[in-house]
């Protein structure tokens, strides 16, 4: 069985919000909504300083709290691993965003555009109410790769069936692909290089991999 | 409330879902339930338990209430009902039904077996509160499992001295125990909170959240939890000439519950913000170690 | 039922801003822009994947903002100012082209220059050329109008990387810089910024070489993202990046053995064995008057082109020669002991200790040492590399430089230092080594290597604009006097762009001396996509000038801050709602090098909103209505749009004399672009192009390296020693003296056959003295610097709410960077409002507290000072363009200046 999981390469993020907003065009998520967001870390004192740049989002965990909390059963897994939300059972609880270590659930209550009180041609056509009043996340774009088998395309390595953050990564940071195919992208990824997960000591078991060295 | 997230953090910084309609739910559980515990043990008649299940009854559903304003979608609340597999929020409302069946059953027949079993509901569904906190597991300040003693301690500190403070006006009389069974709740109720605080400290947590927490804990050790201690004894001692020590020992040691809970589900809830097990290498430099922001370990 | 939704993906092209272009794909769902995309189809030609930049996907919020105009607007108040309103009212673009046709009808009548020789038509584009990839067929308007001063400036010419334009075309064709990235090893970067300024191509290219382990050292006072990205930050005092880089070069030729420099380099491929005379002049053969050398295996002096010789690098020789300086002057030597200018170089390098550096740039000498052995180390002297079949050095090692390094004073000095260095191992121009990327000055400018060709003295040709008595310019052509005052900033179609662009507004309030001719303002100013109100210096005082102006026409998106002083406005199509295509691949701006050319187009994706017009049919209107429609489309066929659209092998010509839409004149260019790449035997047009986006073929990686020509022709780089910009520097003193202009005396110190480390930052600290009053350093202890954003950089898209949502993620983009410890002695806290003054002005801004900068430094990032651009004026961000003068004084000898100046700071309000 898969387990779709995101690399995520340290050594190259530059911060450049690229990812951010090409998710922003692709899941057509309001304003300040940023399912694929970059931090901008600072750590040290002067002159001993670093800044590290650090994509997070859900983290598709594979023992995920958010889903075991959900009173509705609206948070799911699926079976390639991806955590998805149901949003027409979901009642807009936010028991998942309390129990998201990640703070990767967003919850919109107001329609809120980029210009005012009025939506623009793009907001409108893509507005979506099913989103209104409950629970949004980070996919993996999962509807690009529920079309991968049916056209004979890899997820993670056809554009088509790959999510829209890793497309537009400019500095080649985002890697995404199935980490139990040895052959894998990602699995390859993971053999040649030194990695960490975020938050890992809580036993979410989560599917974004940090590299941060060669090994 | 748009969203749960501000650009630009990365330090813990407090939760956005759940504010004041949430703490509500805690407290009128936490109450409620109490209550409707001591209420079985401690009422002086058959009218004074009535009174006092149908305010507990108010209180639990006051909180359920105000919870149902809070989720996005009130109309489909039904769904929650969806997976007991999992969920100490499906659990807590599967519980909350015959818990309300049984008690104005109760209320109804004036006594009898569902008493029991309502109050039994009741301690069942205090403890899914309990866990329903300790499942949140982005919200360090909750997650801490000692949580769930402390929500149960509180739940009978904050019943018991409903109940003794209703007993003093309601019909009937009340067993003379009940001023030391509100003693015993409000000691194990400090003993709750402060191993709770210990254990937070120990294991570390947002600083911010531990901040709130100290500085509320060495309030609430004083006046929510030694003022009605002070006063039951007091009542205890002197009630003969005092009777209403143990009534403001009572609504003193609900209050500061109520005080505890809105503390923990509205100020203290400090997410887990973001942290790095150690920091890149960038071209030929080298890993350092990581970084933790805003947390105390 | 609902019928089937309609979904395209429409290619484009992104060339927002001079790191580009990037290619991409809008995707179109029922006639709406809903997405941009990669161009995956390019992610095999394009060297950044086929990736788009973060600013690309701006462009759909760009394109339906509500507060776009949507139709040409007239001015009803004949006042100008910031605080008069212009009562624009919307009129017809009848109506619009009368009012514009009568004026320009007008103005021709009365001559194309006015009474001081100077053009009557301006116009002012933003910078790095970006706009013409959004001007459709304008270039082609101007062309057929004749003189046009192009001297108006927002910014670009003296706040651009300046002398790394001017001495880059110079030294080796590199109008701008960078390192062979792919091949790269060790870069030393000088607040070069191009993780944020580098574009999607240069993002790409560092972050593979960083996985491949390339090891970057990052200098500048704050940690940007470049810093971030890098192995080592040197938090290296501001404007002092000259004295390490000459405490780096005393390293290498004081203290190293002289074999571990690239000797055979030095002594055959640059003019470090020149023997120079006792005036600073090259000594010369006195029958050939050829620059002499000392050839070893002769032991004797021989002309620099003498064919099997063994140049002495160092040491002292006699000989007889002449010296020939400025204006011909001629001295005659005999028995004369003269030296190389290498041992030259190494005697002026003598002061330029590392410990002397610590003293200058607050870094520690053993850092300097440090980084010159692994600079050298990492050099790799000796090795090299193949590239379709010729055997080229490799040296992966590069120094890069950033705003602020690169321009005003000081720029020059690190500039000679930085290519000295690539000299010195042998890395210039060779893989892995520092290269340029595109010309702009030099032509033909088709490609870096079809402008090189040899001068006289074996060193590269270069157009400077004549400093002899005959040729000087004594009156200036245009605004700036950038041919009368700075020779090295040619004459090609860009110098007017590229002189000191500042001087057009300052001689417009006040001349620098009563014999100056008087700059008064053009008849007609022509605005696009520049915004000088805001994005220059001293803007207060520039929105005066502008309103100055007796007829502007702005070609507006929206509101903003110039065109608030404009007559008429004139709405274009956004990006994606109009045509046009443009030149792809070889080597352009930052780091775009490709192993293919060709083009790429960009069309309409979705209808044009409102009345607004594609600037190709804007273009031929106003060409009609100026009476020059045969000169516009004669233009057009010379290529002004893009392409020849003749050659021997083909002819798409439009005929002059009939009117052509933009479709046709884009599909006969589309047909010739086709045409020119498969030389004659394809002639796909327009629809073939809307298809595929792009058409390129392969090139030889050849082409990145200029060393290859050089070697070929025979040709020197002109290092160490500069005796041409010390003869011309000399004349040019000749010249104004003659006329009785002293005011830039200063400004010609610079040149000299070897320059030398001034206090460059007391530049700056004499100045705000002088300007504010003793103690005014007191007042004003920090330095204010800027740094790039790569969610705006060149955008203009400051009122593209995307944009500033995600900025607001990176560190300092909203505000003013502190250092903590420096704010915590202050009392201010992060959040709290403070206002940061200069001498000229004030602006305020939260707030920002950070670790990675100097405790004497403060950091804006944009420069977002709008007053009148919808959105953009509500954002309320601080600006350093309100905070830095225009100053003669501080402007060096190629009229650039930086974006630096001493400030103070003080908290106004507590954060909410």
């Amino acid at each position: 069985m898969a387990r779709f999981i995101m690399t995520v390469d340290l050594r190259r993020c530059i911060g450049c919000q690229t990812c951010t907003v090409a998710c922003r065009h692709a899941n057509a998520t309001p304003p300040d909504v940023q399912w694929r967001k970059v931090l901008d870390i600072e750590t040290g004192e002067f002159p001993d300083v670093r800044r590290s740049f650090v994509p997070t989002g859900c983290m598709h965990c594979g023992d995920p709290p958010c889903m075991h909390v959900c009173p509705s059963t609206a948070t799911y897994q699926r079976a390639d691993g991806i955590v998805d939300i149901n949003y027409d059972l979901c009642i807009g609880c936010g028991y998942c965003a309390v129990a998201c270590p990640y703070q990767a659930r967003y919850i919109s209550h107001k329609r809120e555009f980029a210009y005012g009180d009025k939506p623009t041609a793009q907001e409108a056509a893509r507005f979506d109410a099913r989103r209104m009043n409950v629970a949004t996340k980070c996919t993996f774009c999962s509807d690009r790769v529920d079309v991968a088998k049916e056209k004979g395309l890899t997820p993670g390595v056809d554009p088509e069936v790959t999510p829209a953050c890793v497309n537009s990564c400019i500095a080649g940071v985002l890697a995404f692909g199935d980490r139990e195919d040895a052959n894998s992208n990602v699995s390859q990824l993971l053999a040649e290089n030194q990695f960490f997960r975020m938050h890992e000591e809580l036993g979410t078991d989560p599917g974004m991999y940090y590299i941060f060295d060669k090994k | 409330m748009k969203t749960n997230i501000q650009p630009g953090r990365i330090t813990p910084w407090h939760q956005t879902n759940w504010d004041w309609r949430a703490a509500c739910n805690f407290i009128g559980g936490g109450s409620g339930t109490g209550l409707l515990f001591f209420a079985t043990l401690a009422a002086g008649s058959a009218d004074s338990y009535r009174i006092m299940a149908l305010i507990a009854l108010a209180l639990v559903g006051g909180g359920l209430t105000c919870v149902w304003l809070e989720i996005g979608r009130p109309l489909r609340a039904i769904n929650l009902f969806f997976h007991p597999q999992t969920s100490w929020m499906t659990r807590e409302g599967i519980v909350a039904a015959p818990l309300f069946l049984c008690a104005l059953a109760a209320v109804w027949f004036g006594g009898g077996a569902l008493v029991g079993i309502a109050a039994l509901l009741g301690v069942a569904f205090l403890y899914c509160q309990g866990r329903i906190l300790q499942a949140s597991k982005g919200i360090p300040a909750w997650r801490e499992p000692k949580i769930i003693s402390l929500i149960l301690a509180a739940g009978f500190a904050e019943g018991a001295g409903l109940a003794a403070a209703l007993a003093a006006v309601l019909p009937g009389v009340s067993p003379r125990w009940l001023a030391g069974a509100l003693l015993g709740a409000l000691i194990l109720r400090r003993l709750a909170w402060m191993l709770y605080f210990k254990a937070l400290e120990q294991n570390g947590a947002p600083r911010k959240a531990l901040d709130v927490l100290r500085s509320f804990g060495a309030k609430f050790e004083m006046i929510g939890q030694l003022a009605p201690e002070m006063l039951v004894v007091a009542g205890i001692f002197y009630g003969e000439v005092m009777p209403y020590f143990v009534v403001l020992a009572g609504l003193a040691a609900a209050a500061s519950g109520w005080w505890l809970k809105f503390t923990i589900v509205a100020r203290a809830a400090y997410n887990q913000g973001y942290a790095l097990p150690v920091l890149p290498v960038r071209g030929q430099g080298e890993v350092k170690p990581g970084v933790k922001p805003g947390w105390t370990k | 039922m609902a019928a089937a939704k309609s979904v395209k993906k429409v290619p484009q092209y992104c060339y927002q801003c001079v790191a580009g272009p990037d290619l991409l794909t809008v995707k179109v769902e029922d006639g709406v822009a809903t997405e941009v995309e990669p161009n995956f189809s390019a992610c095999d030609v394009h060297p950044g994947a086929g990736k788009c930049c973060v600013k690309a996907y701006g462009i759909i919020q760009k394109t339906y903002s509500p507060n776009r105009l949507l139709a040409p607007m007239k001015r009803t108040n004949p006042k100008k100012g910031r605080h008069e309103d212009p009562g624009f009212v919307p009129i017809s673009w009848d109506e619009a082209f009368d009012i514009i046709g009568a004026k320009m009808k007008e103005i021709r009548a009365r001559g194309l220059t006015n009474e001081y020789g100077y053009p009557r038509a301006a116009a002012s584009f933003g910078g790095g050329g970006i706009p013409t990839y959004y001007m459709g067929t304008f270039p082609a308007f101007l062309a057929a109008w004749g003189p046009v001063d192009f001297s108006y400036g927002s910014g670009q010419g003296v706040s651009c990387t300046h002398s790394e334009h001017l001495y880059g075309e110079l030294w080796h064709r590199a109008f701008t810089v960078c390192p062979d990235t792919p091949s790269c090893n060790y870069v030393l970067s000088f607040g070069a910024n191009v993780e944020a300024s580098g574009g999607v191509v240069g993002a790409w290219r560092h972050g593979v070489a960083r996985e491949r382990g390339m090891k970057r050292v990052q200098f500048e006072p704050h940690l940007s993202v470049t810093g971030a990205a890098s192995a080592e930050w040197v938090p290296i005092k501001p404007k002092t990046d000259a004295a390490f880089l000459f405490g780096l070069v005393h390293v290498l030729v004081r203290e190293m053995p002289r074999e571990k420099l690239d000797v055979p380099f030095l002594k055959q491929h640059t003019g470090s064995p020149y023997l120079i005379g006792p005036n600073g002049f090259y000594l010369r053969d006195p029958a050939t008057r050829k620059p002499l050398l000392w050839d070893l295996k002769r032991n004797a002096a021989v002309p620099f082109d003498t064919p099997d010789t063994d140049p002495a690098l160092d040491g002292a020789f006699t000989l007889d020669a002449i010296e020939v300086g400025a204006d011909e002057e001629t001295w005659t030597h005999r028995g004369l002991a003269a030296e190389t200018a290498f041992g030259k170089l190494v005697e002026r390098m003598r002061p330029y200790t590392p410990e002397w550096a610590e003293q200058t740039c607050d870094v520690r000498s053993g850092t300097v040492r440090r980084i010159a052995a692994e600079y050298v180390e990492q050099a790799r002297v000796g090795a090299t590399v193949e590239i379709d079949g010729e055997t080229l050095p490799y040296r992966p090692v590069s120094i890069q430089f950033g705003r602020t390094v690169n321009n005003g004073w000081g720029a020059y000095e690190c500039c000679w230092a930085r290519t000295l260095m690539a000299c010195l191992v042998g890395g210039l121009e060779v893989p892995g080594g520092t290269l340029g990327t595109t010309v702009r000055l030099n032509r033909p400018a088709t490609t870096r290597q079809a402008s090189v060709r040899i001068n006289e003295d074996g060193f590269m040709f270069y157009p400077m604009n004549p400093t002899d008595k005959a040729n000087w310019a004594a009156k200036p052509k245009v605004r700036n006097a950038h041919d009368t005052m700075v020779p090295l900033s040619a004459s090609s179609p860009w110098s007017t762009a590229l002189g000191p662009t500042h001087f057009s507004w300052m001689f417009q309030k006040e001349s620098p001396d009563e014999n100056w001719p008087k700059v008064t303002p053009p008849d007609i100013w022509f605005c696009y996509r520049t915004n000088p109100s805001i994005s220059f210096w001293d803007t207060k005082e520039l929105s005066k000038r502008i309103a100055e102006f007796p007829f502007i026409v702005a070609f507006a998106y929206n509101r903003d801050e110039t065109n608030h002083m404009a007559d008429v406005l004139l709405p274009e199509c956004t990006d994606i709602e109009s045509t046009q295509l443009i030149r792809v691949g070889g080597s352009k701006f930052i780091e775009q090098f490709w192993d293919h050319e060709g083009f790429a187009l960009r069309q309409p994706a979705v209808a044009p909103a409102g009345a607004t017009r594609d600037f190709t049919e804007i273009a031929t209107e106003l060409a009609v209505r100026a009476g020059l429609l045969e000169q516009y489309n004669e233009a057009i066929n010379r290529g002004s749009a893009c392409v020849r659209l003749s050659s021997d092998q083909y002819d798409f010509s439009l005929d002059p004399k009939q009117r052509h839409d933009a479709q046709t004149i884009w599909d006969r260019t589309c047909r010739a672009a086709s045409a020119e790449l498969t030389e004659g035997r394809e002639s796909d047009g327009l629809d073939w192009f809307k298809e595929h986006g792009l058409r390129t073929r392969p090139i030889s990686r050849l082409s990145w390296y200029l060393f290859p020509e050089l070697r070929k022709k025979g040709i020197r780089f002109e290092m160490p020693f500069q005796e041409r910009l010390y003869r011309v520097g000399v004349e040019l003193g000749h010249r104004l003296h003659e006329q009785g202009i002293k005011w830039w005396d200063v400004q010609l110190e610079e040149y000299g056959g070897l320059p030398k480390v001034m206090d460059f930052p007391g530049i700056w600290e004499q100045e705000t003295v002088r300007q504010a009053g003793a103690g005014a350093l007191a007042d004003y202890p920090f330095w204010l610097i800027t740094s790039r954003s790569m969610q705006y950089a060149w955008g203009s898209n400051v009122g593209v709410p995307l944009m500033n949502e995600v900025s607001g993620n990176v560190r300092g983009s909203k505000g003013v960077l502190i250092n903590r410890r420096r704010a915590q002695e202050l009392g201010i806290e992060e959040g709290d409002i403070v206002e940061v003054s200069s001498y000229v002005g004030a602006t305020r801004g939260p707030a920002m507290l950070a670790e990675g900068i100097r405790a004497d430094t403060l950091l804006m990032m944009g420069q977002f000072d709008h007053w009148a651009t919808p959105y953009a004026k509500d954002l309320h961000k601080p600006s350093m363009n309100s905070l830095i003068p225009m100053s003669m004084a501080l402007t060096d000898s190629t009229g650039s200046s930086a974006d630096i100046v001493r400030v103070g700071v003080k908290k106004l309000e507590a954060a909410s």
